[in-house]
């Protein structure tokens, strides 16, 4: 009858989780914390296996519930986590980060710090790769208090320097905490990963000392380590250093196309469309229109009228040179097929005419070009211009006639 | 299109999973995650962090306490899909060993029975009719000479039932008889080899036990909802299946009110095969609907203005079942198609198929299931493509050279050992980079931009892996709502993210369990226990389908949810959206609850406070199902014959040959079959039929006017008159009774086709005389003469007339012979007979088009043709 017991105890501990499982899924905390304290009894006889035992489910429960509960306070919040550290070993770093975590989010900066610095200092027999890992993290989080620890004092002291005075002693504090950060920060950022916040804090660092080279390397490292994944805001970071650091054209632009290379529909294409239309070489120009093209295939920039812009202006510009009109041709050869149905629909004519005029302009002026005059969205935007009695729109259905010829060589 | 400046940070490892789990009931709880730099920014004294997961989201509380019915059970009778103990071996013994290991044991030996006594044709066919006469199926013994060349059957049966009562026990030995008799035909009785039935029947328990276990044929759901146009009148459409096999494919109106109404009729597709998914996707201004049935995809256009019928545009066919269809949000016209062999097509409508990719195997790691899915991408050329080991895109223009890995089975993720893919969805209506990956333990979010690292990652907890799921994009930064619905379970989970583009993403507010259509039982009235169990067994199957929307009514706002079931029942609830309040008051069903009374304690009728509209809505399904649920529609209820009664005892032990009484009469029979005549009586003695009894009235002559004309004309009117007025009444009796006589012996045999005038002109005769008055009856006759007789031709007195449509009538008509069977150059031989026999007034000629005729056929009737009835098949599995 042993068994029986131990059976029955097991069916009724299940019981309890699932009334806990369902007052939680229907926001009832008051509901799931009476059943957690019932559930606690199951601490008792823990001979489960299972892959999340019982001091773990309380843990997760209880903070949850404490997290919502209307009568619940910090103190108590603290308390609890206290309790939970000391419930298993294995977890007491993930309970502690977990911590840590809640208390920024309330704003407990400096209650943080220490929680931190004391699971820092935390040690017991031989650590597996995941408590490395959050060990790792408790560290780098430290570091990030300290960068930000360390940019208070850089402000306090920037301000005393302008009223004309310089404080030693806060000077040499916030060189202390320039140290520990960056040994940190260092620290978590040469294992593969996504450390965006990290990583700035560091490079704000090494840059208000100087240290261009390293931060450079940290860039560098950050984007081109095929280690890491392929975070856009690694090259962002790179390429709004370069321009920082008044770089040349040409490295900005290799920094660009590595970014365009990976995410064609980044917002930096913009900026890099219209730094390459202000190139002298054809191949950058050329390298221009492609950009804008492939910026504008994804669905994101639909309605975004600076890119329509970028494309009219340098479509406008092929076609009053007439040199290149090869250029436009190769690009509509692989959207002929589909850029009509997905930018240029009679719909979209009359919903962009309605919701956004200057859009409808430069769409039109496209269309005008690509498609030849007859276009559905042309013919509607022009009509409804010159109806409107739009002397730009009047303008725009003058320079699509006059150079209609060009629609005919590039979808010929 | 931005991209968040900073995202969480996270690490990144590659390869394999190398966390173990499982099914964690709590893993979902009590986790920040990560938490990064947020809000207003760095000038502040103190940075303010935002944690990845438990930031406050919207609250949503459901109006009603359960989910509602939107639509009235249709038509015909639901069929369930088999459970578990359908295929299942059922015994002490065994549960007691499943207990021990874990594994199911198929019922193998029961399937293979149910397969031998349903198809016998096929099954024994040619050697069941060479030897029929070896076998004796009676009980009497065997007399010498046959004894040589006959099996006595009886005694095998009896073993097997002993066998059949002892099953499950473990010292069942097999009857020596029993082996022998297998031993000895088992090579050559079968018309299909028996090894090889048993593999394919093997293999198809196996498949049926996977799809129990875990059906994917279903992913994606079956349940589309077209919203109302911008500023329109506030009526959407529900697509959804329906119909007894769930092939037919309706359009319904909906006016979004309180409840949901239904509006008008359906637009009603009968398709030829199971739907199994329904596809929408809005594109400049149409709604197009994808249809996949196992080996058909169809697409519809519904145009957008309310009222506006939807057109079928394109059907394709498949060799090998779809599994995924899905419609293009950039493209009218553009869907993508999955095959289980692993071909991916992109399918538009004007251009026809282009295959994407061929390739049996999964992507990142060997994996069984034949399941692919694919869908479209904020580039309206590259399409994503997946397996349950991950996700990949490809650009359709050159899907050989240009992919990359948007998803992998790994610890690129964070996976846990033995996580599978399970939906993968484009949520292009609340970013147009996101991607939503779903598997049996978690949720993940991902942004094409940045591919394999998850933007979000949360367990979910549900108990099934969540196969249906749909997006309601919050717009201008609110939060997005993502709905995830698991089948076996119908488990509904609300979730809410946000962020994307100028934020990192976050997982908002906690998630919310919604109503599941089973949840309603514990408010319905309590019924009796049979309708009890069906309607158990109709409101908790599977789920199979959910679709959602927001709608604004000034300042109030609401999500409306549909969920569909297997049975074809579409059921609904509001949630409705309260203001942020930081210090939450207690909610409803906080507020009902006592504190320490549990969902168990609490008395179930009391609870459905809220049902007001609901619960009338309730009692008019409920009506409606029980009319469904009683009676079976005409065309599927067969008269069936029980198989036990073919050979009771009782029929066996009657005499061996037909007796001589019985030979005469076949004779008889086959004798005016060939006559075209009609047998009057069927006792053999009556071949002079017995002397009617008297008729008491006096029968008239002509009509006295026309009498009295006719002595005029032949100018001896006086006589007539002299007759009509001194003539005995007495002699004038005798002189009729004599004619009479004469008239009945003539009537002796006469044939069919007189019969047949004779009737005719006593209907014509009966409408003419009905202006004469109305005919006498004749009292003193038994009624049953009526069916064993003919009535005398001529006379009306005697007959009734035919005051309502009979019986036989609709016994006779062409629409009941039809639907028992009855080959078409039959039906006017068979009508022709019986109408003689049960002599009703003959049948009209077959009319044209199918009026159904509504009369039913009564029970009595149903013997008659039921020999010709093939024997209806048992819902069973397998074949």
């Amino acid at each position: 009858s042993s068994h029986e017991h131990k059976l029955n105890f097991r069916k009724s501990k299940e019981a309890c989780l699932s009334y806990i499982q369902d007052a939680l899924l229907q926001k009832q905390w008051k509901r799931a914390a009476e059943f957690l304290t019932c559930y606690v009894e199951s601490l008792e006889k823990d001979y489960s296996r299972e892959h999340i035992g019982p001091s773990e489910m309380i843990w997760r429960v209880g903070t949850e519930i404490l997290w919502h509960h209307p009568q619940s306070s910090m103190k108590e919040f603290n308390c609890f986590m206290e309790q939970m550290k000391t419930l298993g070993v294995k977890r007491y770093l993930k309970v502690c980060l977990e911590h840590v975590f809640h208390l920024l989010c309330n704003g407990q900066i400096d209650e943080a710090y220490q929680n931190l610095s004391l699971a820092e200092s935390w040690r017991f027999g031989e650590q597996t790769a995941i408590q490395d890992k959050e060990m790792k993290l408790i560290e780098a989080y430290r570091g990030l208090l300290d960068y930000y620890s360390w940019s208070k004092q850089k402000n306090i002291l920037l301000e005393n320097s302008e009223d004309g005075f310089s404080d030693l002693a806060v000077e040499q504090e916030m060189h202390g905490y320039f140290r520990k950060a960056a040994v940190n920060l260092k620290e978590i950022i040469k294992i593969p990963g996504v450390w965006d916040v990290f990583v700035k804090c560091y490079v704000d660092l090494l840059e208000f000392y100087g240290d261009h080279n390293e931060a450079r390397q940290v860039l560098n490292e950050y984007a081109y380590n095929s280690k890491f994944p392929a975070n856009p805001n690694a090259h962002v970071y790179l390429y709004q250093f370069l321009k920082r650091q008044g770089e040349s054209k040409k490295s900005l632009i290799s920094a660009l196309k590595i970014l365009h290379d990976i995410v064609p529909s980044h917002e930096l294409m913009i900026d890099f469309n219209t730094m390459l239309q202000k190139s002298k070489k054809r191949k950058k120009r050329r390298l221009g229109l492609e950009v804008i093209f492939a910026a504008l295939d994804y669905a994101g920039w639909k309605e975004n009228a600076k890119a329509w812009s970028c494309l009219a202006r340098q479509v406008k510009q092929i076609v009053i040179s007439e040199k290149h009109l090869d250029w436009i041709k190769q690009e509509w050869n692989s959207r002929k097929d589909w850029w009509p149905a997905f930018h240029f629909s009679r719909y979209l004519a009359k919903r962009n005419w309605q919701e956004n005029k200057s859009l409808s302009y430069e769409k039109a002026l496209v269309a005008g070009i690509l498609l030849g005059k007859g276009c559905k969205y042309f013919k509607y935007v022009s009509r409804q211009g010159c109806k409107a009695q739009l002397k730009r729109f009047r303008m725009l259905k003058r320079f699509v006639n006059r150079h209609n010829p060009v629609y005919l060589r590039i979808s010929g | 299109m931005e991209f968040p400046a900073a995202l969480f940070p996270s690490y990144f490892g590659a390869g394999p999973p190398r966390e173990e789990g499982g099914p964690a009931p709590v893993a979902g709880w009590g986790e920040h995650g990560q938490v990064l730099e947020g809000g207003p920014g760095r000038r502040q004294a103190q940075p303010a962090f935002v944690p990845r997961r438990g930031a406050t989201g919207e609250r949503w509380e459901a109006a009603d306490a359960a989910a509602v019915p939107v639509l009235l059970p249709s038509a015909g009778s639901w069929i369930p899909s088999p459970a578990p103990q359908d295929i299942l071996y059922r015994s002490g013994l065994c549960k007691k060993l499943r207990a021990g290991k874990s594994g199911a044991t198929l019922d193998f030996a029961r399937q293979l029975g149910h397969f031998f006594v349903d198809h016998p044709e096929d099954a024994f066919g040619s050697l069941g009719q060479l030897l029929h006469k070896n076998f004796h199926l009676g009980n009497s013994k065997l007399k010498r000479p046959a004894r040589n060349s006959t099996i006595r059957m009886t005694a095998l049966v009896e073993d097997i039932d002993r066998l059949e009562a002892r099953r499950g026990c473990p010292r069942q030995h097999l009857a020596s008889r029993l082996r022998w008799f297998s031993h000895l035909c088992r090579d050559w009785l079968f018309e299909v080899p028996l090894g090889l039935l048993a593999d394919c029947l093997h293999e198809e328990l196996m498949q049926q036990w996977s799809n129990l276990l875990f059906d994917d044929s279903l992913t994606g759901g079956a349940l589309a909802w077209l919203p109302p146009e911008d500023g329109g009148t506030p009526v959407g459409r529900l697509v959804h299946p329906g119909g007894q096999a769930m092939n037919h494919l309706y359009f319904q109106d909906v006016v979004l009110e309180e409840l949901p109404r239904a509006r008008g009729s359906p637009a009603q597709f009968e398709l030829s095969g199971r739907v199994r998914q329904v596809a929408a996707a809005r594109v400049d201004g149409e709604d197009f609907v994808g249809v996949r049935s196992d080996y058909h995809c169809g697409v519809w256009r519904v145009p957008g203005r309310t009222g506006a019928a939807p057109s079928p545009l394109q059907v394709i066919r498949t060799d090998v079942p779809a599994s995924c269809l899905t419609v293009s949000p950039h493209l009218p016209g553009e869907l993508s198609v999955c095959t289980q062999s692993g071909t991916v097509y992109l399918w538009s409508v004007g251009t026809g198929l282009q295959q994407l990719r061929h390739d049996p195997q999964t992507m990142f790691f060997r994996d069984h299931s034949p399941w692919r899915w694919s869908d479209f991408t904020a580039h309206p050329r590259v399409l994503s493509c997946a397996d349950r080991t991950g996700l990949q895109c490809l650009d359709a223009r050159a899907p050989k050279k240009c992919h990359f890995d948007l998803f992998k089975v790994g610890e690129e993720a964070g996976c846990q050992q033995g996580e599978r893919v399970v939906l993968p969805m484009y949520l292009g209506r609340a970013h147009p980079s996101q991607y939503l990956v779903t598997t049996q333990f978690s949720v993940y979010v991902l942004d094409e931009r940045l591919p394999l690292v998850p933007v979000l990652k949360w367990a979910h907890m549900m108990k099934a892996p969540p196969l249906f799921a749909h997006l309601m994009p919050g717009n201008s930064g609110r939060s997005h709502q993502v709905l995830l619905g698991a089948s076996r379970t119908q488990e509904l989970l609300l979730l809410q993210y946000r962020g994307g583009s100028q934020s990192a993403c976050q997982l908002a507010g906690t998630p919310q369990k919604l109503h599941s259509i089973a949840g309603c039982l514990q408010h319905l009235p309590t019924q009796l226990p049979h309708r009890q169990h069906l309607l158990q067994q109709r409101l908790g199957a599977p789920a199979a389908g959910l679709a959602a929307t927001l709608q604004e009514d000034g300042p109030q706002k609401s999500m409306l949810v549909f969920q569909l079931s297997e049975a074809g029942d579409v059921f609904c609830q509001r949630l409705t959206h309260k203001a942020a309040q930081p210090p939450a008051p207690p909610s409803r069903d906080e507020a009902t609850t006592a504190p320490g009374s549990s969902p168990l304690f609490e008395a179930p009728a009391s609870s459905p406070q809220g049902l007001g509209a609901a619960a009338l809505r309730y009692r008019r399904w409920l009506r409606a199902l029980s009319r469904v649920c009683r009676e079976p529609s005409r065309h599927t209820w067969h008269p069936s014959l029980s198989q036990r009664r073919l050979f009771t005892r009782r029929d066996l032990e009657g005499p061996a040959g037909p007796s001589s009484l019985q030979r005469q009469m076949r004779q008889r029979l086959r004798q005016a079959m060939q006559e075209g005549g009609r047998i009057q009586r069927w006792e053999p003695s009556a071949i002079q039929p017995p002397p009617l009894p008297q008729t008491l009235e006096p029968a008239e002559g002509p009509d006295p006017l026309s009498a009295r004309l006719t002595a005029a004309w032949a100018g001896d009117w006086e006589q007539w008159w002299e007759e009509r007025t001194s003539f005995s009444v007495a002699q004038r009796q005798r002189a009729l009774r004599e004619r009479r006589r004469r008239q009945k012996r003539a009537r002796g045999c006469r044939s069919l086709s007189a019969s047949f005038t004779s009737s005719l002109t006593y209907q014509s005769e009966l409408s003419e005389l009905s202006d004469a008055g109305p005919p006498l009856l004749s009292p003193g006759r038994p009624p049953v003469l009526s069916q064993e007789g003919s009535p005398p031709a001529g006379s009306p007195a005697v007959g009734s007339p035919p005051a309502s449509p009979a019986p036989d009538e609709a016994l006779l008509s062409s629409q009941s012979l039809r639907c028992r069977g009855i080959p078409k150059e039959r039906r006017k031989t068979l009508r022709d007979y019986l109408s003689v026999w049960a002599e009703g007034p003959p049948e009209p000629p077959e009319p044209p088009g199918s009026q159904a005729s509504q009369l039913c056929i009564p029970s009595s009737q149903s013997q008659v043709s039921s020999a010709s009835q093939p024997r209806r098949k048992r819902p069973r599995m397998g074949f």
